[in-house]
C-alpha cells in the first residue's frame, strides 16, 4: 500500500466566464458537469471506469451541497462511482484534488476524478435568519390563527433589516470583504498601485499570449449553454490592456486605495477537472501520467491579520515536506486573487525576518524569479471560479512541467478564513 | 452605586448640555476596555508614535510590530523600525504634523542631565494634546540607582513628569505610565509595553513599573493564553473583584480553584462551574482552612498562581475600635496570607505566581481604616521579602492596590465620600473589579516575569497614596 503513488493523467476545465454572462444559467453542478464531461471524453474514458468523483466547490447549491454526486448522477456514470463534496474557500479544488491523491495513495480508489467549480451568477440570495425563525412556526406549526400572523409580524419589524441580503465575501469573524483585506494588505506592506496595475498587466498579457499560442487549447473543454450556445473561450483576458489604462481605474475597496477592477480578480463562473490515477493503473491502461504531488500543505493565519497571507507560510512548509529549496523549482504557480496579495506574499517570502520570526527558519525563502512566475498569467487575467482554480493550477502546471521537461512546481493558494494552501508537483 | 455623572457623560447631547452650564464638574470620559482573553495583536492597527533615542528602541520596534501597532517614528530611529516592520507588515511611517494619535511611546533611557530631558519636552509638548480617547502615554527608563548623580536625577525626573501627564490627560480617559527597565530586563520589555499600552490596563496610570531580571525564568513567554495547563487559587471569589479574577484567569486558561466561605456556597459554585474551576468552600478564620486547601491544590496536582484577594474592613478609629475588630481584621488580611502561602510554598511550582491584594487606603492611610491600613500596608512588605527569597525558583511576588473600584463595599460609602473619592482619580472616575482583575491576570502570566517585589496600583491616579 505504501508504494502506491497518485497521478495526474490529464485535466480539463470549462471557459472561465465572468459572472452574469453567457453561464448565468449553468448552476455550479452544470459547469461541474461540463468539465468532467468534456475530460473524459477526451480521454475515451467509459462510465465504469471511475471510482469516485471529489469535488471542491465554495458556493455550494443549499439544496444539492454534494454537488459531486450530482455530477456523477447527472454525467450517468455507474451508480457505483461514488461522490464527496469538500469546501476550503478558494483552495476547494486543491483540496479535492489532494484528498483523492490521498486515497488513492491509501488504497481507496483506483480511479478518481477531481477537481472544483463555482457559479457566482448563482449564488443564493439568503434570507435573513430573522426571518427565517419567525415564519418557521407558521411554516411548520399547523393552523395559524390571525393573532400568530399578527404576532410574526410585530417580530420581523422594523423591516429594514429583513430584506434579503445580497451575496458577498466578507469574512463571518470580521465581516472584512476580502477586497478591504487585501487594501489593507497593499498599505501594510507597501505594495504601491503602480506595482500592482503593472502585475495584472503582466498576466493578461501571458493568458493573452497563451490563448494566441493555442496553449490552453488541450485544457479548455466547450460549453453548450442551455440557450443553445456554444462557448469555448475565455471571456475575462484582455490581450489590449496596458498599465496607463489600468492607472485610470478608480480604486473600489477604500477612497484612497491602491486596488481597482483592473489588478483584483474578478467574480467568475466555471468549473475545472483533473482525472488521478494510481500509477500502475494508469500505465497499465496505457496512459502517459504528466505529474505527480511530491507534497502538500495547508495552514491558517488569524484572518484579522493579514487574512491572505497564507501561502507565504504553505509554500515554504511544502517545500520543507518536499526536501526542497526554492531554487529547486523550476516553476511557480499562485492564485492572484489580487496583485497586491500575490506582491504581498513575493515580500515576505524575501524576507530574512519574516523568515525568522513566522517560519522559524534563519533565512527567506527567497525571490521568486518573475519568469518562472505564473508563465501563463493567472486569476487577474483568467478569472477565478473559486473551486475550479486549485483544478486551472494543476492542470496547467502538469501540462507545463510535461511539455517542457522542467521538473518540479510550486503552487500557493490564499483563501477566505486566513487559509493558504501550497504544493509540489514533480514530472512523471 | 452607578457612576451618574459618568453615564450622562455618554451622552453627548447632555455633556454639551452640562459644559455650557458651565458647571464646575469634570465630566469623566468612559474608559476604553476589552472583554475577554489578552490578544494576540492587542494594539491591532493603533496609531504608536515612537519617540526618543534610547537604548531601549530596539525592542519597542519589535514589540510594536509583533502587536499590531503601526509605528510613526522621527528618522533618526526608524532604522530600528524596518525590519520588523517588513517581518510584521507594520512599516514604520514619518510623523504627521496633526490628527489624532492612539499612542506614544517615549524611550528616555539615555537620558542623562537635565538638558537631556528637554528631549522629553520636545517630543511630548506637540503630541500630548493630539492623544485620542483612552489614549496612552508610555515612557521608558532605567533605575536611578548606581548611576552618577546627575543621571540618577535626570531618571528620577522622569517618574514626577509621568505622574503629572497622568493627571494631565486623565480626563480624556488616557493613562501614563513609566516602565523602568533594569540591565538585563531588556527581553521582559514586551508583555509590559503591550500591557500598558492596551485597554486591559484601562485603569493603571501614573504608575512606575520596574522590569527587572531578578526572578529567574525564560525570556520568551508565551504572549497569549499564557495560562493554559495551569491551576490558580483564587480567594474570595464570590463577588466583586475575586470573581473578576478567577474569570480573566480562565479565559487565560488557568484552571481555577475557586475559594470562599462556606457561607457563599451558591455564588462560588456557580462561578467555578461557569468557568470550568473547582469551588472551594472555606472559611480562612478557621483553624482547618490551610489543611483543606492543601488537599484541593494536590488534588490537582499542585498550584502555578495563588491570588490573595479575601480581606475583610471592620472600619472604627483608633479609639472606638474593639480588640476582637482588630484581631480579625488583621489575621484575615494577612495572617491568613501569611499562613496559607507558607503551606503552600512546597506545592507551588516553580515559575509560580503570589499575588496579594493591597490597597491605596494602605499606601495612603486612611480615617478609621487603622487595623486595615495596617493589614494592607503590611502585605507591601510581605510580598518584598518574599520575591527576594522566590526570585531563584522564578516565582515572582506580587502586591495589587486598588484605588476607588466600584464594588458592594464601595457602594455602601456616603455618597459625598463616594462622589469625592471618584472625582479625585486622574481619570474622575472608579475603576471597575475587571481592571483590577486585568492587572492581576496580566501579572500571573509568564510575559509579566520581570515584575517581583512590587506593589501596582490600580487607581485610576488616585490623588491620595503614593
Amino acid at each position: 500500500m505504501s508504494n502506491r503513488r497518485a497521478v495526474i493523467v490529464s485535466g480539463a476545465r470549462t471557459p472561465f466566464l465572468k459572472a452574469f454572462t453567457d453561464f448565468t444559467k449553468l448552476d455550479t453542478i452544470g459547469l461541474g458537469t461540463a468539465a468532467v464531461r468534456g475530460l473524459m471524453k477526451k480521454l475515451n474514458l467509459g462510465h465504469g471506469d471511475i471510482d469516485a468523483m471529489v469535488w471542491g466547490g465554495v458556493i455550494l447549491p443549499g439544496t444539492a451541497p454534494n454537488v459531486a454526486r450530482e455530477i456523477a448522477l447527472d454525467l450517468k456514470l455507474d451508480p457505483r462511482c461514488e461522490g464527496m463534496t469538500v469546501t476550503r474557500a478558494c483552495a476547494s479544488g486543491l483540496q479535492a484534488i489532494t484528498l483523492a491523491a490521498a486515497a488513492i495513495e491509501r488504497g481507496e480508489y483506483d480511479v478518481a476524478i477531481a477537481g472544483g467549480s463555482d457559479s457566482t451568477s448563482n449564488a443564493e440570495i439568503k434570507l435573513p435568519q430573522k426571518v427565517v425563525h419567525a415564519v418557521a412556526p407558521l411554516a411548520l406549526g399547523g393552523k395559524a390563527s390571525p393573532a400568530d400572523v399578527l404576532g410574526v409580524i410585530s417580530q420581523l419589524a422594523p423591516f429594514t433589516d429583513i430584506l434579503p441580503t445580497r451575496p458577498k465575501i466578507a469574512e463571518r469573524s470580521t465581516g472584512e470583504v476580502m477586497g478591504e483585506a487585501a487594501e489593507k494588505m497593499a498599505r501594510r506592506n507597501e505594495i504601491p498601485r503602480a506595482a500592482q496595475d503593472e502585475f495584472a498587466v503582466r498576466s493578461h498579457q501571458r493568458a493573452a499570449a497563451a490563448i494566441a499560442a493555442g496553449r490552453f487549447e488541450e485544457e479548455i473543454v466547450p460549453v453548450q449553454t442551455p440557450e443553445g450556445k456554444w462557448v469555448h473561450a475565455d471571456g475575462l483576458v484582455r490581450a489590449d490592456t496596458s498599465v496607463e489604462r489600468l492607472a485610470r481605474l478608480r480604486p473600489v475597496f477604500a477612497k484612497d486605495g491602491t486596488l481597482t477592477a483592473g489588478n483584483s480578480s474578478a467574480l467568475t463562473d466555471g468549473a475545472g477537472a483533473v482525472l488521478l490515477m494510481e500509477e500502475s493503473k494508469a500505465k497499465a491502461l496505457g496512459y502517459k501520467p504528466l505529474a505527480a504531488f511530491k507534497s502538500w500543505s495547508y495552514v491558517g493565519v488569524d484572518p484579522a491579520d493579514q487574512l491572505l497571507m497564507g501561502p507565504a507560510l504553505a509554500m515554504p512548509k511544502a517545500l520543507e515536506r518536499a526536501g526542497l529549496d526554492l531554487a529547486q523549482i523550476d516553476l511557480v504557480d499562485m492564485h492572484e486573487a489580487f496583485a497586491a496579495q500575490v506582491l504581498s506574499i513575493l515580500k515576505m517570502l524575501a524576507s530574512d525576518g519574516f523568515a525568522r520570526a513566522r517560519l522559524g527558519r534563519e533565512r527567506a525563502v527567497g525571490d521568486i524569479d518573475p519568469a518562472k512566475l505564473n508563465v501563463h498569467g493567472g486569476s487577474l487575467a483568467l478569472g477565478h471560479p473559486f473551486g475550479a482554480t486549485g483544478a486551472r493550477m494543476v492542470t496547467t502546471m502538469a501540462n507545463e512541467l510535461a511539455r517542457t521537461g522542467k521538473e518540479r512546481a510550486l503552487l500557493g493558494i490564499c483563501a477566505a478564513g486566513g487559509l493558504g494552501a501550497a504544493a509540489v508537483l514533480e514530472r512523471v | 452605586m452607578s457612576d451618574m455623572l459618568l453615564e450622562i457623560g455618554k451622552n453627548p447631547q447632555a455633556r454639551k448640555l452640562l459644559k455650557t452650564l458651565g458647571l464646575p464638574l469634570p465630566i469623566p470620559e468612559a474608559l476604553r476596555r476589552e472583554k475577554g482573553a489578552i490578544r494576540a495583536r492587542p494594539l491591532q492597527d493603533r496609531k504608536v508614535i515612537v519617540a526618543g533615542k534610547g537604548e531601549l528602541v530596539g525592542v519597542v520596534a519589535e514589540t510594536l510590530a509583533a502587536a499590531g501597532a503601526d509605528p510613526y517614528v522621527d528618522e533618526s530611529i526608524r532604522a530600528a523600525f524596518v525590519a520588523p516592520g517588513e517581518t510584521f507588515g507594520r512599516p514604520p511611517r514619518a510623523i504627521e504634523a496633526e490628527g489624532r494619535v492612539d499612542a506614544i511611546v517615549f524611550d528616555g533611557s539615555a537620558i542623562a542631565s537635565a538638558k537631556d530631558l528637554h528631549a522629553l519636552y520636545e517630543s511630548l509638548h506637540p503630541l500630548v494634546s493630539r492623544l485620542s480617547r483612552s489614549g496612552r502615554v508610555v515612557v521608558l527608563g532605567r533605575p536611578a540607582a548606581g548611576l552618577v548623580p546627575e543621571a540618577a536625577a535626570a531618571q528620577n525626573a522622569l517618574d514626577g513628569f509621568v505622574r503629572s501627564v497622568a493627571k494631565e490627560i486623565g480626563k480624556g480617559g488616557s493613562t501614563a505610565n513609566l516602565l523602568i527597565v533594569e540591565k538585563g530586563g531588556e527581553k521582559r520589555v514586551a508583555a509590559v509595553l503591550r500591557f500598558a499600552l492596551s485597554a486591559k490596563s484601562a485603569f493603571v496610570t501614573g504608575q512606575p513599573i520596574h522590569i527587572t531580571a531578578r526572578a529567574k525564568g525564560g525570556d520568551e513567554p508565551a504572549l497569549v493564553r499564557g495560562l493554559e495547563k495551569k491551576v490558580a487559587l483564587v480567594t474570595g471569589v464570590a463577588r466583586g473583584i475575586g470573581a473578576a479574577t478567577a474569570k480573566a484567569l480562565a479565559d487565560e486558561g488557568a484552571h481555577v480553584i475557586c475559594l470562599d466561605r462556606p457561607a457563599d456556597d451558591t455564588a462560588t459554585t456557580q462561578l467555578a462551574r461557569e468557568i470550568g474551576g473547582t469551588p472551594l468552600l472555606v472559611d480562612l478564620a478557621e483553624a482547618d482552612a490551610v489543611a483543606k486547601i492543601i488537599d484541593a491544590v494536590k488534588a490537582r496536582g499542585g498550584v502555578d498562581v495563588i491570588v490573595h484577594n479575601a480581606g475583610i474592613t471592620r472600619d472604627k478609629t483608633l479609639a472606638r475600635m474593639k480588640p476582637e475588630q482588630w484581631d480579625s481584621v488583621l489575621d484575615v488580611n494577612l495572617g491568613a496570607v501569611a499562613r496559607v502561602t507558607d503551606a503552600l510554598l512546597p506545592h507551588l511550582r516553580d515559575g509560580g505566581r503570589i499575588i496579594c491584594l493591597s490597597s491605596v487606603a494602605g499606601l495612603a492611610g486612611n480615617m478609621g481604616q487603622t487595623a486595615y491600613a495596617a493589614s494592607k500596608a503590611g502585605i507591601v512588605g510581605f510580598v518584598r521579602a518574599w520575591a527576594e527569597r522566590l526570585a531563584a525558583r522564578g516565582v515572582t511576588v506580587n502586591a495589587i492596590a486598588p484605588g476607588f473600584i466600584e464594588t458592594r463595599l464601595t457602594a455602601a460609602i456616603p455618597f459625598a465620600i463616594r462622589e469625592v473619592a471618584r472625582r479625585l482619580a486622574a481619570l474622575g472616575q472608579g475603576g471597575l473589579p475587571e481592571d483590577v482583575a486585568n492587572a492581576i491576570t496580566f501579572v500571573a502570566t509568564p510575559g509579566a516575569q520581570g515584575l517581583t517585589g512590587q506593589t501596582l496600583r490600580v487607581c485610576g491616579g488616585a490623588l491620595v497614596g503614593a
